[in-house]
């Protein structure tokens, strides 16, 4: 982190120092304070968003204005940008690196940490009661392996040949040789970044899981534990078993790059098809990564925002843990037109059509809970209900999709690049908006600005529709999905005008995106100052004062009932923390168990 | 662990003999002997995975240990068999 | 590790009846198995594509030679849970004397796969494919290359990071043997031991399966 933001950091964690003061560089720097790394992943990895914006938007300069000179981009290297006396017009291998890049850093490098890295070190512990994680300094190694594969990831760029341009799915042969793509270090680079980020996360993975399962706070028993922790410990198991997956795919393609092994080279009899069933055998658990946590915080939030208890707990956890399940068994919906197996290819189809179930039930709760409810409509619900119904537009054309007849006509059109960004961007990037706004007062002891964040709220969710809706009809008259220049055909040229219309919607949308970032920033400073509950929730995290001292709980909590009893009957308030004991009976003691015989010490 | 006073002590160097024992079999079995190929792939597999059972259960302590470590370890073992299952019947179609 | 001193008397409440430590350790194993699950089915799908591609067992390979370094292992895992059950009994000479034991096996082991590869180098069978001639070990050195280029690839990926597992492992055992001279292990209190012994036993299990896979099949 920079120390601006150190600094801030700081500022916002004034007056909570009741125990012995760490160095700076143990507090700030390389810190084994959970709520700390989860503040340092939630900096970077806004970072990599706004980096992943930015490219996005030239992408869409090229396809709005195809082969008009791009604004600013003389300042580009000749490498990216061919200069003319007009300016500086993109070049297709730049494009490729865009799309690639883009792709790789907003999954990678945006999403993923913001879901895992910032939620999931900031709410296991606090809501289920531990002082920390239980292995506080792989947590910090954890983000200490994330940046440099950052910095890796950005520094592609700058070597010669560019950054990689084989797309982030990066299919053999294209991405095994630099002949096809004119890439040669920066695709290396790319494999080596992604294997050292997935160790980052394997090791968070091991954390948060042994978290989950050893370190909650007596009472809390399974199905007491708030559903964005059961999120979070599902995706933990997810990230746990895909990710060494993609590590031996990315060795074995660095290596068929570098030392010339013959995995995925067909010349010498490899499989390219090996790389893409590797791929989305991790690669299908990944998308399920990236929606599994939001969808935990959209519960968190919308139950909390209806005064209601979360409609039907029980099948919420079921379903989370069926889509887990599902998620392994659905990979080749990615590989209809990769040749399969017609057999492979129906039980690939009806299995993920299944997975629609668990996702419908999950939307059906989330209505329910919704239903009657005494609705608050602030930010927070604002984005988690802007989740909801983005999810479902996602989620109705991911079915269009799985269905193999159709998918031969639309793969690898825009549609499907409507499809991702309605689950990725109006999916997951929502329930980060939401997620940040929600605990922004746990975090930094501070409320967001709620005008700001509706006028933030209304920019996006408008603009964002006018971006992707029309990416459905551009796929469905045959746009391609990765292309360079779409009115070099003449079928495709009459959809300039709604290429430029998407493009300077792109523009707005980008543009709109500061408001939010000036009301972080200015909030962490300024924003009115936060009570311990100001969302009068009942899970533990709301217990301890904002921000969190460290080492959480000044005494371990005892949890007498799940986590979303609003507008219970038993309480004289319309929520009812998880930690009060019910008036009529005394602390329950058998509630709290035996503790562990044998703790030895580690290495 | 807590459980090493309650039983007598693992029969650790006995299972080390059964190791020994069946590599040399396996050894043996895999140059010496002429079984048809698809009987010599699933015996030498099935003492393989015998070894790395005994190694688990044994050396690893899983014998002693929680029936929930148990479901937990066996996690993976479904995913492997899924993966390798439709890889195989999607590139080699005989 | 401080996790007791806040807790006010109250622990929590583990869902597995296991220490942290061991908990984390058996966690970080499933994603060791998923990971060379990746490489071996790579290799079973490459090999089941392409079975012209592979020799016999005994053409290339030298079994017997990875016969006897599969002896070893198993016997530096006996050593391991010798070095663990003697310090179960608070036996430190014992545990010090064991540890010693599997770290010199364990490092013979990575010596004669080094051994073996430079070997099989030697035969002109390297993974690279485009450099591959592999002529095996009882056949004249003009005579046809012995499989193909697939081979060398799956066969030292596979091989290769099980010894960088090894290596690894020998290093975290002289880190052990280093803690253990210094005392810092007791019957209650032997964690560290216990979770090194699982890595070395899990490296062990992992060259068990890859020696039938792919000196034996």
């Amino acid at each position: 982190m920079s120390t601006i933001e150190q600094e801030m950091v700081h500022a916002a964690e004034g007056g909570h120092h009741d125990h012995h003061e760490l160095p700076f560089i143990r507090k700030y720097i390389f810190s084994t304070d959970h709520k700390m790394i989860a503040k340092q992943f939630m900096f970077v990895s806004l970072f990599f968003l706004v980096i992943g914006g930015l490219l996005a938007t030239m992408m869409r300069w090229q396809l709005g204005y195809p082969g008009e000179p791009m604004p600013g981009g003389m300042l580009l290297p000749d490498a990216m940008m061919a200069p003319t006396p007009n300016g500086a017009i993109m070049l297709p291998e730049f494009y490729n690196s865009l799309v690639t890049m883009h792709g790789t850093i907003m999954i990678f490098f945006a999403i993923m940490p913001l879901l895992v890295g910032l939620f999931g070190n900031l709410l296991i512990p606090l809501q289920i009661g531990a002082e920390d994680m239980a292995f506080p300094r792989l947590n910090m190694i954890s983000f200490w392996l994330a940046v440099p594969a950052g910095i890796l990831m950005l520094s592609s760029f700058a070597v010669e040949g560019g950054a990689a341009g084989a797309g982030w799915t990066s299919y053999a042969p294209l991405s095994v040789s630099g002949e096809w793509t004119g890439v040669y270090l920066g695709q290396q680079l790319w494999l080596a970044s992604l294997t050292i980020l997935g160790f980052s996360s394997l090791v968070g993975a091991v954390n948060y899981i042994t978290t989950v399962i050893n370190m909650r706070a007596p009472g809390m028993t399974w199905f007491r534990m708030p559903l964005a922790t059961w999120a979070l410990f599902v995706t933990a198991i997810l990230i746990l078993l895909a990710i060494p997956i993609l590590a031996g795919a990315l060795i074995m393609l660095l290596f068929d790059q570098t030392i010339g092994t013959g995995f995925f080279r067909p010349e010498v009899g490899g499989e390219p098809l090996l790389w893409q069933h590797l791929f989305w055998f991790f690669g299908h658990p990944e998308v399920y990564i990236l929606i599994l946590p939001a969808m935990g915080i959209v519960s968190e939030v919308i139950s909390n925002r209806a005064r209601k208890p979360i409609f039907g707990y029980h099948s919420m956890v079921l379903a989370i843990i069926g889509i887990g399940f599902l998620g392994w068994i659905v990979w080749g919906h990615h590989m209809f037109m990769s040749g399969m197996n017609p057999l492979l290819g129906t039980s690939f189809m009806i299995s993920t059509m299944a997975i629609a179930v668990p996702s419908a039930i999950k939307t059906f709760n989330w209505l329910a809970t919704i239903w009657k409810g005494d609705l608050h409509l602030d930010s927070p619900m604002l984005y988690a209900l802007a989740f909801v119904s983005m999810f479902i537009i996602g989620g109705l054309s991911g079915i269009f999709m799985a269905s193999t007849p159709v998918d031969i006509y639309i793969h690898d059109t825009y549609f499907i690049v409507a499809h991702i960004h309605y689950v990725l961007f109006g999916g997951s990037l929502f329930a980060i908006f939401a997620g940040i706004t929600f605990w922004f007062p746990k975090m930094f002891g501070r409320m967001m600005n709620e005008t700001l964040n509706k006028v933030h709220f209304g920019l996006t969710i408008v603009l964002y529709n006018l971006v992707f809706w029309p990416m459905h009809n551009l796929g469905l008259q045959g746009m391609m999905r990765r292309i360079y220049d779409f009115t070099q055909y003449e079928y495709l040229a009459p959809l300039q005008p709604m290429n430029q219309f998407i493009s300077i919607s792109v523009f707005l949308l980008v543009a709109a995106q500061s408001v939010y970032a000036f009301n972080f920033f200015w909030s962490i400073f300024r924003g009115e100052k936060a009570s311990n509950n100001p969302w009068d929730s009942n899970t533990l995290e709301w217990t301890v004062p904002s921000p969190p001292p460290h080492g959480n709980f000044p005494e371990m909590p005892v949890v007498y009932r799940g986590p979303y009893e609003y507008s219970s009957p038993e309480s004289d308030t319309d929520f009812y923390p998880q930690t009060k004991p019910p008036p009529s009976k005394p602390p329950v003691q058998e509630l709290i168990p035996e503790p562990v015989t044998p703790t030895p010490e580690g290495f | 662990m807590s459980t090493g006073e309650a039983h007598k002590p693992p029969p650790y160097m006995l299972v080390w003999a059964g190791l020994f024992v069946l590599t040399i079999m396996e050894v043996l079995i895999a140059t010496v002997t002429s079984i048809p190929k698809i009987w010599l792939v699933i015996g030498l597999m099935a003492m393989a995975f015998y070894k790395a059972y005994l190694v688990a259960v044994y050396y690893m302590h899983l014998k002693w240990e929680p029936k929930r470590l148990w479901l937990l370890v066996s996690v993976p073992i479904p995913l492997i068999m899924i993966l390798i299952f439709v890889v195989l019947n999607e590139i080699f179609v005989p | 590790m401080t996790t007791q001193a806040m807790t006010a008397g109250r622990a929590p409440m583990p869902g597995m009846k296991v220490y942290n430590l061991k908990l984390g350790m058996w966690i970080f194993l499933l994603s060791e198995v998923m990971f060379f699950t990746g490489l071996i089915g790579s290799y079973i799908i490459l090999r089941f594509a392409h079975p012209e591609q592979f020799a016999a067992p005994g053409q290339v390979l030298n079994i017997n030679l990875t016969a006897f370094n599969t002896f070893l292992l198993i016997c530096s895992s006996v050593t391991m849970v010798k070095a663990y059950a003697a310090i179960q009994q608070g036996d430190q000479q014992g545990l010090k004397n064991w540890l010693l034991a599997t770290i010199v096996i364990g490092a013979s082991f990575v010596g004669v796969q080094v051994y073996e590869y430079i070997a099989l180098a030697g035969e002109g069978f390297v993974p690279i494919a485009d450099a591959y001639h592999a002529v095996g070990r009882h056949m004249p050195h003009d005579g046809p290359a012995i499989g193909g280029q697939l081979y060398g690839s799956t066969f030292y990926t596979m091989t290769g990071f099980h010894g960088t597992h090894v290596s690894i492992g020998v290093l975290c055992l002289c880190f052990t043997y280093w803690r253990a001279a210094k005392g810092a292990y007791t019957a209650d209190n032997l964690g560290g031991v216990e979770i090194m012994g699982l890595y070395w036993h899990f490296v062990d299990l992992v060259w068990i399966i890859l020696f039938t896979i792919v000196y034996l099949v």
